[in-house]
């Protein structure tokens, strides 16, 4: 430990622009590794997410570009009649979510109402801590509350059993709610055309939506569930038909895509995306490293009289290996903490902007995913360290210790 | 009398990036504990070459080596080391201080390698050292705030501060006057006189070469 300190204040510290480079090249090293790292895991997260979705028999409805969007036209007897439609010919899953209302909490947190149907939350198989599973038989009576299931920040306030009386902004009346389960801590849902944006269950509120739901709902929520309907064990002709039917009574044309078209969407798509993002990061990993070499190359020139002034009066090479790797592992752990603690500080900055859409809960304030993205940094970070280490020892190595360096 | 040193080398390749030269063909030498021994010879011999073979920095060469008995290709690096630290001093030019160490610092750089108990013993040695030397007033100073004939001294403070078994000297005076020749060279004899040192010098001059036991002579072939 004295030796290891010796040469960090009296050698290595004393060519700090060395120091502070090899760091700022580390720190860039690091942290292309973290986002990238990040990205693709959160993008692979949400593949896995959407999986379920991508089945044979599966279409998912999306607005055609092209299609007219001027929604003022469109009354509430076209959507009625799509939805009786829909009722009487498929299987169908809705969500729709976006509903901000104030709900009294610990935190201060604006809710975020999601709304989804049987379909929709079977297939999806939420994970819930504690409590019951929602259903969705309830009657839409001023007299019964309605069940739902809340994110992990509003329990604190709302367990499970408890009531909430809310202003529904689409029913347009106040409701009673009742808390039948809570989800999982940091339940997300993952934006279906860009599978790395997430947005967070844990002030939300899952409302379940009914037939009777529906038909009481005002057309913001109608033509909203529309825009992501996901139709069930179906086929190309029929959701053709569906489509037809559409255009004729909203005037919008939907597109549906199957299960093949939504693969090779994905896979032209995202996982293109995940190559071009894993391949710019290996090349830009392996410019770094290697000026990270040639600035420890130059280190090592610079220090050369020093080094064998030392191992003259009794260093060895196995110990000047060590120290270098902890030199190493000291700059890749200061590397880490800071990376942590700026994505520990842009977690917390959610709860700060009061953003219910994006708090999370973790260990220091990072997610699993966050984890797991450090977890790869430390292991490019070893393989780095260990390239840069034994770099440096070939060269020292190379330039015999001899007394005609010093000279 | 007992050989510390039995080296014989068969060849030396001295190699960089511009010139390759094979060096110290069929040579041999054998040194007694408590000998002193000048090597001589023109510049690009392999005088120094010489010196960094036999104080165990290099060990690329074609030959067979033992130190105090011990075949040196058996020795491993961490024991080399302490060997280095603890029974081989080198006593260089001037120019060999750490220059953002105070001259305390360099001086006392090989008891940062040494054992607890040796470093004790080392420890109590280094005040009487630094006034036998007559380096004190410059201790706290840096190598560039000080004469040549001074860093001369801390340099060779250094090389006996862990009192070895063998000095290896480099042109210890090369760039030195008169009086810091002589104080140096004085200060290697007292050594080899107080407490049996074997001395190795390289030296080109040959007034200082005369002074010693043996004087070898390296000649190219």
């Amino acid at each position: 430990m004295k030796i290891f300190k010796f040469f960090i204040t009296k050698i290595f510290l004393r060519k700090a622009i060395l120091c502070i480079s090899m760091f700022m090249l580390l720190c860039l090293a690091n942290y292309t590794t973290f986002i990238a790292s990040r990205s693709i895991l959160s993008t692979l997260q949400g593949y896995q997410e959407i999986k379920c979705m991508n089945q044979e028999g599966i279409f998912i409805a999306n607005l055609d570009p092209d299609s007219n969007i001027d929604m003022d036209i469109i009354g509430e007897t076209g959507t009625r009649i799509v939805y009786d439609y829909l009722n009487s010919n498929h299987k169908y899953a809705f969500y729709t979510d976006g509903f901000m209302i104030a709900v009294p909490n610990d935190d201060d947190m604006e809710i975020s109402l999601c709304y989804m149907n049987e379909g929709y939350y079977e297939l999806n198989q939420f994970d819930i801590s504690h409590g019951n599973d929602l259903f969705f038989d309830f009657q839409l009576d001023k007299e019964e509350a309605i069940p739902v299931l809340i994110g992990t920040g509003l329990s604190k306030t709302y367990p499970v059993g408890s009531t909430i009386i809310i202003d529904e902004p689409v029913l347009g009346r106040s409701v009673i709610l009742k808390v039948q389960g809570v989800l999982k801590q940091n339940s997300c849902h993952s934006n279906f055309y860009a599978l790395n944006s997430k947005s967070y269950y844990n002030f939300s509120i899952f409302m379940p939506v009914n037939q009777e739901f529906i038909e009481n709902a005002n057309i913001d929520l109608q033509l909203n569930g529309l825009m992501d309907l996901i139709i069930l064990d179906t086929t190309k002709e029929k959701t053709e038909d569906l489509s037809r039917f559409m255009y004729d009574n909203l005037g919008l044309k939907f597109n549906f895509f199957s299960q093949e078209e939504n693969f090779d969407y994905f896979n032209d798509y995202y996982l293109y995306s995940l190559k071009i993002i894993a391949i710019t990061t290996l090349i830009l990993l392996v410019v770094i490293t290697c000026i990270s070499i040639w600035n420890a190359l130059v280190s090592i020139r610079l220090m050369m009289k020093d080094f064998t002034i030392n191992l003259l009066v009794g260093l060895s090479y196995s110990r000047l290996r060590r120290i270098f790797y902890s030199y190493f592992g000291i700059l890749f752990g200061v590397n880490l903490l800071v990376i942590s603690s700026i994505t520990a500080l842009n977690r917390y900055e959610c709860w700060l902007r009061k953003d219910a859409t994006f708090v999370t809960y973790g260990l220091f304030g990072l997610i699993g995913m966050d984890w797991l993205a450090l977890l790869v940094v430390l292991f490019s970070d070893i393989i780095i360290g260990m390239i840069v280490v034994e770099s440096m020892l070939r060269k020292i190595k190379k330039i015999p210790i001899s007394l005609g360096v010093l000279q | 009398m007992t050989d510390i040193i039995n080296l014989s080398i068969k060849e030396k390749v001295y190699q960089d990036k511009k010139t390759k030269l094979s060096i110290l063909n069929d040579f041999k030498l054998e040194v007694h504990a408590g000998e002193k021994i000048a090597i001589v010879g023109e510049s690009g011999v392999g005088k120094s070459s010489l010196l960094n073979i036999i104080g165990l920095l290099d060990m690329d060469y074609i030959g067979e080596y033992a130190l105090w008995n011990t075949p040196t290709g058996k020795v491993r690096g961490k024991e080399m080391a302490r060997w280095r630290n603890e029974k081989i001093g080198f006593v260089l030019q001037e120019s060999a201080l750490i220059n953002s160490l105070t001259i305390e610092d360099n001086i006392k750089l090989p008891l940062l390698y040494a054992e607890s108990t040796k470093k004790k013993l080392r420890l109590e040695d280094y005040e009487k050292v630094v006034d036998e030397i007559g380096i004190r007033s410059i201790l706290k100073k840096k190598p560039l705030e000080c004469s040549g004939g001074q860093r001369s001294r801390a340099v060779f403070a250094r090389g006996i501060i862990m009192k070895p078994e063998i000095i290896l000297s480099d042109e210890p005076t090369a760039s030195l006057d008169v009086e810091n020749r002589e104080r140096i060279v004085n200060l290697l004899f007292h050594m080899n006189k107080e407490f049996n040192t074997t001395i190795i010098t390289v030296t080109h001059d040959l007034e200082v070469a005369n002074r010693h036991d043996r004087v070898i002579r390296l000649e190219r072939r």
